[in-house]
């Protein structure tokens, strides 16, 4: 269908275009910039857009019209910004007292880092990273304090307990930012190892001595850990989080030995594969500056032939957005297949198989089918 | 061009082809339907709005069309999409039109962030806006179809858009929808109002929308200052009474309706301070529509005074 | 043990006895009475000690003193605290 191949080709080829060359933008005939707002609206890169055009001064030169959609999304994103940084300060407010140290995960950890992820960025939740003899103390604390456990039924409930990563999440009474509270980076059921401890020695402090990031490096693999393992059935992919990868790398890359440090802590902490195909599509999308020294020293932790073309497909199709009005069947299976992918290494198959299972059931049943506004609303910028 | 200028037969080919582009204020829409029911009520509704062409940028591509598939036959369905996604659960088919404007509400109040947007009918009369903000009551819509069938200009019936650089009201002069008896107190109080057909059993009712007067919609470009706030509320019986109301509750009123007042921090409060600031702010209690007409074109000779 | 105000600086608005206050920190509006506002208020020019922040208070609002209680002023200390709109601080000032 070489129609819907043109649609789709076009579409992503004006996203990237945009991405790499803001500068060209005021030169976009009407037709393009209409799809190119929708298909950065899916990608939720609307607001990279306008924060790269502010940047250059660029703003008043492209069509009203697209500037109000900018705009829009700069507003909603500064907003969530004030949400998210308030958020934390009051988690340090209540943790007053005790002697709890956290580590600020993703968003929260860009933007209080002030790293250059967070420019353009929305951040919907706050992601905590917190010793697992610590949980314990900093939910009582919290609970104590004017924040309450999120409804969801019994079985999520054991489901995030005992096998995931992190306990449900928490939410203040009067606010509704919800925040994530981790105790390690991936579930324990998952094929990919990851002991939390080493995380925790290397992790630097901020100007706020109980907060935390993860070290650069950490950084790096935790975002394309992220990336990888939690797809979205809709989505795929985001390729909004492999941008973070690609800000990172460039910020970080400015640090002597970075590179090869980053290859030796994916090793230690059982990375290779993420980080593989991480710097591959990065280079390959964003002309990330990756030196062929690093790739090389990579190679070993490439899949065999055939199960890396095959990778390579799925993971472009689920990486990159379709044209809105031409959605193409292979596109929505590749992400389909990247999120079942996704589950798979994060639980053994016999669980997968109950669990998706179950949740097909609740759908059916039609728990929880309600319309979650203002969830919407931030898939929109 | 409006929409008029074409063919029922060419609209109904358009909607099912590439989308009808039509302008509401300041928003472009690109609509597609497959639906032949609903490309009928469209034609009828929409004939005096404007009609977009190819050159422009659209801001929301919307679609009402039968979901693919089996359930297309098992039991007649229209499904609301945006971008190729749909957020809302199917509806009936004979649900189809009031469906596209519950959803292009949904549009605007999602991703017009660009824009303080207050929850409020407002009408304009002499440059002067009067804004009659949704409260418990009800009532607003009934008041805003009459006004706007008695010399006022109909700027919008659900969004009181407020351009943050001068606090201007933008219009957005779109279809009022009224609901159960409201429908038939309009086609008695007005019946020459364009009204188009009524949809039973809606999630809301007994659904009927109204087309504004043509010289609202010929003057969709044209902003309004703010002038008054009235929270109107229809009490059977009761004469028409217009009552100072204390600006902190105004103010309250206004903010915590707002589609988006939290997103635009400290701009919005800025905004709906100006706004009550330099508004009178009064509550309205009526029973009949006459008595209301008189009595909000009085109030609207005393601001030139 | 002293009250500081906390944050950035804060928006006003005045109507009829209530006191409207936009937080740009939080991004929060908040609705405060008379004697709230006046703590508040009272804190933003700069530190007092417990005693001192309900002295002022008193004489903001034209009250007798001791005629508001500890307790009243307790509460609203408290709420501002939660709100992160002061900060109780585990020190002293020391005297002019």
């Amino acid at each position: 269908m070489p129609k819907l191949a043109n649609a789709t080709q076009r579409a992503q080829k004006l996203l990237l275009e945009a991405l790499k060359s803001p500068e060209n933008l005021p030169a976009l005939p009407p037709a393009d910039w209409e799809l190119l707002l929708r298909v950065a609206r899916r990608a939720r890169l609307l607001g990279r857009l306008e924060s790269d055009l502010s940047r250059a001064g660029l703003l008043g030169d492209i069509p009203p019209r697209a500037a109000n959609h900018l705009k829009a999304a700069r507003n909603v994103i500064e907003h969530r910004k004030t949400l998210v940084s308030w958020e934390v300060n009051r988690i340090v407010w209540a943790l007053k007292g005790t002697q709890v140290s956290l580590i600020l995960l993703k968003g929260a950890g860009y933007l209080l880092a002030g790293l250059p992820p967070a420019r353009g960025r929305i951040f919907a939740d706050v992601d905590l990273l917190v010793p697992e003899d610590q949980i314990r103390e900093v939910e009582d604390r919290l609970v104590g304090r004017g924040w309450f456990k999120t409804q969801i039924d019994p079985y999520d409930d054991r489901y995030y307990r005992v096998w995931m990563h992190e306990i449900p999440p928490l939410r203040h009474q009067e606010r509704g930012t919800e925040i994530d509270i981790h105790h390690r980076l991936l579930p324990r059921t998952s094929h990919l190892k990851s002991d939390p401890a080493p995380l925790f020695a290397a992790a630097l402090p901020l100007a706020e001595p109980r907060l935390r990031v993860l070290a650069p490096t950490d950084m790096v693999l935790h975002a394309l850990v992220h990336l990888f393992l939690e797809g979205d059935p809709d989505e795929g992919l985001r390729l909004r989080d492999l941008v973070d990868v690609h800000d990172l790398l460039c910020h970080f890359a400015q640090q002597p030995g970075f590179w090869a440090s980053l290859v030796a802590r994916a090793r230690e902490l059982g990375f290779e594969r993420p980080l593989f195909y991480g710097l591959q599509h990065a280079q390959r999308l964003f002309a990330t500056p990756v030196p062929a020294e690093t790739l090389q020293n990579l190679a070993d932790a490439a899949p065999r032939w055939p199960i890396r073309k095959l990778m390579e497909g799925l993971i472009n199709r689920a990486l990159l957005p379709g044209h809105p009005d031409h959605p193409t069947r292979s596109a929505s299976l590749a992400r389909w297949l990247i999120y079942v992918r996704a589950h798979w290494l994060r639980m053994p198959p016999i669980l997968l198989t109950r669990h998706l299972w179950f949740k097909a059931w609740l759908r059916f049943r039609g728990v929880r089918k309600r319309v979650d506004l203002a969830q919407l609303d931030l898939k929109q910028q | 061009m409006i929409i008029g200028d074409l063919s029922r037969q060419e609209c109904q080919e358009i909607l099912a082809g590439k989308g009808l582009g039509i302008q509401f204020g300041p928003f472009n829409l690109r609509i597609r339907s497959n639906l032949k029911s609903f490309a009928a009520v469209a034609y009828q509704l929409y004939e005096p709005y404007p009609l977009l062409t190819a050159a422009v940028i659209s801001d929301f591509h919307v679609d009402m069309n039968s979901p693919p598939g089996l359930r297309r036959w098992l039991r007649p369905q229209a499904c609301f999409a945006i971008d190729g996604h749909s957020p809302f659960a199917p509806y009936n088919l004979e649900h189809a039109f009031p469906a596209l404007e519950w959803g292009i509400n949904w549009c605007v109040a999602t991703r017009a962030h660009h824009l303080l947007m207050l929850h409020s009918a407002v009408v304009e009369r002499n440059g002067q806006a009067i804004l009659f903000p949704a409260w418990p009551g009800h009532g607003k819509s009934t008041l805003c179809t009459a006004l706007v069938h008695s010399g006022w200009r109909l700027l919008s019936d659900e969004f009181g858009l407020v351009r943050p650089e001068d606090g201007m009201l933008l219009p957005l002069p779109r279809l009022i929808s009224l609901k159960n008896d409201s429908i038939d107190v309009i086609r008695h109080f007005r019946p020459e109002a364009i009204i188009g057909p009524s949809f039973q059993a809606t999630r809301k009712g007994t659904v009927a929308h109204v087309r504004p007067p043509v010289d609202s919609i010929q003057r969709a470009q044209e902003p309004a200052r703010p002038r008054c706030f009235v929270f109107p509320r229809w009490i059977a019986g009761a004469p028409f009474i217009l009552e100072a109301m204390p600006k902190s509750q105004a103010f309250l009123m206004v903010a915590t309706n707002a589609f988006n007042y939290e997103v635009l921090d400290e701009i919005s409060f800025r905004l709906v301070i100006d706004m009550v600031n330099s508004c009178d702010c009064y509550s309205l209690r009526y029973s009949n529509l006459d008595e209301a007409m008189a009595g909000l074109d009085e109030l609207s000779r005393s601001f030139d005074a | 043990m002293i009250l500081v105000s906390a944050g950035r600086r804060l928006l006003w608005q005045e109507w009829d006895g209530h006191y409207l206050v936009f937080q740009p920190s939080s991004a929060e509006t908040h609705v405060f009475n008379e004697t709230t506002a006046l703590i508040l208020r009272c804190l933003e020019e700069g530190p007092l000690s417990i005693a001192e922040a309900r002295a002022w208070t008193e004489v903001a609002l034209d009250a007798a003193p001791g005629e508001l209680g500890a307790d009243e002023f307790d509460f609203a200390t408290r709420r501002l605290e939660e709100l992160g709109l002061i900060e109780y601080r585990d020190e002293t000032i020391a005297s002019q």
